[in-house]
């Protein structure tokens, strides 16, 4: 019975804290530019092919794949922590953004998103 | 994107016990080799992707596709931890639902040909309606589950918009069995899928809700025993802390300790033993303990071999005999004779004694005497109206509050089993449905059965048969015969004047003086005097009313002494109205001369003797015998047998037999308020009829008492010592007695019977010629004329 309960209360806690998304989200900073906005994610490991950028409306969509590579012959996992596989996250700013140039760029790990906004910066 | 669409190829990781659903996070621990082979196959793979499939069978170490269920999950590792004793420790997260269509062995695991099989997705009321009330049902199965979290998980379920994945993140939560939620994880459409975990669930709620119940109870229960046991053993720790040791076992320890020290009977020691044991094993809340405890006590209280040694010097016992009582010789001579015979026969039985008189005579001071003088412990109960059998003998253990008879309980008291033991007004005892006494009596006052005496309380046979029993009557009327018969009859006949004075001077006087507190010389009461009390301020066979009237003058004189008069008193006759008032009764005088028809006559009462009158009239035209003045049944009929007997000898005793014929006749016996029977009048009442028909007065002189039959016999009575005191009170100096009573005449004290003239008569002739003077010519004449 006790087994049960403990495995019911890591089960919660899973729920309760990862409620469940299939993907996972990369972290993600937004600045404010004089020109737009620029947003960092934390992406290492990505490839550029494997990264794929949405604009609906305010929202915008990084969704892709981290695929793990052999680095070494007879290299094999002694403990695992990074996330792979599928991974997308979407974040909503305070503005339409159709018709904003994006613009992507890859540096040391790290993902970055230029948007340019035309017109007025709200 | 592509992978979900088409058909791949992935390690497949077999659960026991266990469905992984998608969307959901799960925590496992990886030991059998092929899984752990498999888990580092996704591990060297680019997406750490495999294939996790629950296990029909858990037993199986190494499944086959047919011991596999056919749909899974494909699952992303997404931590994994190595342990040192060779188990992979990994979390998973379920993607997505998947058809196992082919499975292959690729070195030291499996592999499966996969496809995706996502759920048609629909939105229908009824899916609504399903979804609302599974996040409801699963709410409150969560409250019991989870009450400190639950209005987080509250928030959680009510967040899931899809119902799909509040399904699954919901089943893993209760624990369902395998087949129910790999039948979940199967269902064909989300409504299906509702459906089912709608049903799960309300099982799931009423299991919980009866597990609370049942918990709840157990908890009280629990509770209660808990704190019952926390007080008793409170209660045991200041027992013993006041005890020094377990209270209950200290006392039948006592009782033990009691029970080696005793002497007793084989039977009473088993049974003693018997109960000790019971008691021992018995709880003292038990309200069996104090039953037997109570028990106990008494068994081993009872005197079974005490004995007082009886003191069998003859000398000293008749002195205090007769230091207590005055005369009484046929009482005290046989109590002298029965230590004469202990002496003797130590064995020999008690006596069982009757003490008859009236009341005053000292017949319950006698008993303490003769235990004085016996050297035994005395007890009195008294009989007087007891109307139930039970009280002599007990009531059975059975009953709550039974103790023993009044018999055992006397012989506890005493604490001796041969005491002097006085069952006073034994003529008094009630008998009515609820029981007889009288025919526990006959056990208890049978020497031969009263040596196995069975008390119902006790319920073990007693020996009485050292007892010296004492019975007080006033009357043998109501004594039934087969009781009268167990006993030896002792009467205690009324005192006469002397008698009476010489027992004042010797007891009453000193005891009364005393009590006062006064010194003997402090108040003398001159015989005259004593007299005078005597015949004008008390009547009676006994002699309490005189012993009042002493004590009256005593506690007077007592007054004066206290108010400083301390000069010695004498009481001389003439001072008495002074002292006791004006007198109660005038002296008795007998009718100086009767008319014809009146015969005086003698009675016995209860309160001693008295002389009585006998009317009888003749009524011209009248017919029959009227007979009036309260009389009894006996005395009717022995006014009968008088007349009869009249009428039959009517020629001999010169009466015209037309006198019968012509007149009825009225007999009347003052007073006529008090109630009157038996034989004694029986010669009166002769006397009176042959008086009334010859026309002859009776002589007013004689007094007369006797029992007759239809021939003309006189027969014995009783009373005869009280009968003649009456007479002589009143003056009269001659009394006719029957025959067989002239042995009476030796309770009469000396001077009386000198003083007195008796006629003893053998027939009713003797009477009449006695009586009636003119008949006693007639007779002389009828017999010289023979």
């Amino acid at each position: 019975m006790s087994d049960t309960f403990d495995r019911m209360q890591s089960m919660f806690d899973g729920a309760i804290q990862r409620s469940g998304e299939i993907f996972w989200r990369p972290a993600a900073d937004i600045y404010r530019t004089r020109t737009g906005w620029l947003i960092k994610y934390d992406l290492a490991g990505v490839r550029s092919e494997d990264i794929e950028v949405t604009v609906l409306g305010s929202r915008i969509t990084v969704r892709g794949m981290r695929r793990d590579w052999q680095l070494e012959d007879g290299a094999r996992h002694y403990s695992m922590e990074i996330s792979y596989n599928r991974f997308e996250r979407t974040l909503e700013l305070p503005c339409d953004l159709s018709g904003t140039e994006v613009e992507i760029q890859g540096r040391e790990g790290i993902l970055l998103l230029r948007l340019t906004c035309q017109g007025d910066i709200p | 994107m592509s992978s979900t669409d088409n058909v791949q190829s992935l390690p497949v990781l077999p659960l026991k016990n266990a469905v992984l659903f998608p969307l959901v996070l799960m925590p496992l621990t990886i030991g059998r080799p092929n899984s752990i082979a498999a888990t580092e196959a996704a591990l060297a793979s680019e997406g750490k992707d495999l294939v996790v499939v629950a296990q029909r069978d858990a037993s199986k170490e190494a499944p086959a596709l047919t011991d596999l269920y056919s749909i899974g999950t494909r699952a992303v590792i997404k931590q994994m931890a190595r342990k040192s004793e060779g188990t992979l420790e990994v979390v998973l997260l379920g993607v997505e639902r998947v058809v196992l269509l082919k499975l292959e062995q690729d070195g030291a695991y499996q592999t499966a040909r996969i496809k995706p099989l996502p759920l048609p997705q629909e939105k229908s009321p009824e899916i609504e309606a399903l979804h609302r009330e599974v996040a409801d049902l699963a709410a409150r199965a969560l409250a019991f589950i989870q009450p400190q979290a639950a209005e987080e998980l509250r928030r959680l379920i009510d967040a899931s918009k899809e119902p799909l994945r509040l399904v699954y993140t919901l089943a893993p939560m209760f624990g369902l069995e395998l087949v129910k939620e790999q039948a979940l994880l199967e269902a064909a459409t989300v409504a299906d899928c509702l459906r089912l975990m709608h049903s799960y669930l309300t099982h799931e709620l009423q299991v919980l809700e009866l597990r609370n119940k049942i918990a709840d109870e157990a908890q009280s229960e629990m509770s209660k025993e808990q704190r019952e046991y926390l007080l008793r053993q409170q209660l045991r720790a200041i027992q013993k802390e006041l005890n020094g040791e377990n209270p209950e076992a200290s006392e039948v320890a006592l009782l033990r300790e009691r029970l080696a020290k005793l002497d007793l009977p084989e039977e009473v020691r088993k049974e003693t033993e018997r109960e000790l044991a019971r008691l021992e094993r018995l709880p003292s809340a038990a309200p069996d303990y104090h039953v037997t405890r109570t028990y106990l006590d008494i068994l081993l209280e009872l005197p079974w071999k005490v004995a007082t040694e009886d003191v069998l010097d003859i000398a000293s016992a008749r002195q205090i005999l007769d230091e207590d009582h005055y005369d009484l010789r046929e009482v005290k001579e046989r109590i002298l004779e029965h230590l004469g015979v202990l002496k003797l026969n130590p064995t020999a039985k008690s006596p069982i004694l009757c003490f008859v008189g009236p009341p005053g005579v000292g017949k319950t001071s006698l008993g303490q005497s003769i235990a004085r003088a016996l050297g035994r412990k005395f007890e009195r109960l008294s009989l007087g109206g007891m109307h139930d059998e039970a009280e002599l003998r007990g009531h059975r253990r059975t009953y709550i509050g039974a103790m023993p008879g009044r018999i055992i309980q006397a012989i506890r008291r005493a604490g001796v089993n041969n005491p002097v033991l006085m069952l006073d007004e034994v003529d008094k005892v009630g008998r009515d449905f609820r029981g007889d006494p009288t025919a526990a009596l006959l056990e208890i006052l049978d020497p031969e059965q009263n040596r196995n005496f069975r008390d119902n309380y006790l319920d073990l046979p007693f020996d009485l048969s050292k007892v010296f029993f004492i019975t007080t009557a006033n009357t043998l009327d109501t004594i039934p015969r087969p009781l009268l018969d167990r006993m030896e009859l002792l009467r205690l006949a009324g005192y006469s004047e002397e008698e009476k004075i010489e027992i004042a001077k010797r007891y009453l006087i000193p005891r009364q003086i005393k009590e006062a507190g006064l010194k003997p010389e402090d108040c003398v009461i001159s015989d005259d005097a004593l007299k005078a009390i005597i015949a004008q301020y008390t009547r009676e066979a006994g002699v309490r009313q005189l012993e009042r009237a002493i004590g009256r003058i005593a506690r007077k004189t007592a007054v004066r002494h206290a108010e400083g008069r301390t000069e010695p008193v004498t009481i001389k006759r003439e001072d008495l109205v002074t002292w006791l008032g004006p007198r109660r009764f005038s002296p008795e005088q007998a009718r100086r001369q009767l008319p014809a028809g009146v015969a005086t006559g003698l009675a016995w009462t209860e309160t001693g003797g008295e002389v009585l009158y006998v009317e009888a009239t003749l009524l011209p035209n009248g017919r029959g015998l009227i007979l009036t003045g309260q009389l009894g049944e006996v005395m009717q009929e022995s006014a009968r047998a008088a007349q009869s007997y009249l009428w039959s000898h009517a020629e001999e005793l010169g009466i015209d037999r037309d006198r019968f014929r012509k007149y009825g006749v009225h007999i009347h016996v003052p007073a006529g308020a008090t109630p009157k029977d038996g034989p004694s009048a029986g010669v009166t009442m002769a006397t009176a009829l042959a008086s009334v028909y010859t026309n002859y007065p009776a002589r007013a002189d004689i007094a007369m008492t006797g029992e007759i039959t239809l021939t003309g016999l006189v027969l014995p009575i009783g009373g005869v010592k009280e009968k003649v005191l009456a007479a002589r009170r009143v003056g009269i100096k001659r009394v006719i007695l029957p025959r067989d009573n002239e042995k009476d005449l030796t309770d009469l004290p000396d001077p009386v019977v000198k003083e007195m003239e008796f006629i003893f008569a053998d027939k009713i002739e003797d009477v009449l010629t006695a009586a009636i003077p003119q008949l006693g010519e007639h007779f002389a004449g009828v017999s010289a004329a023979v």
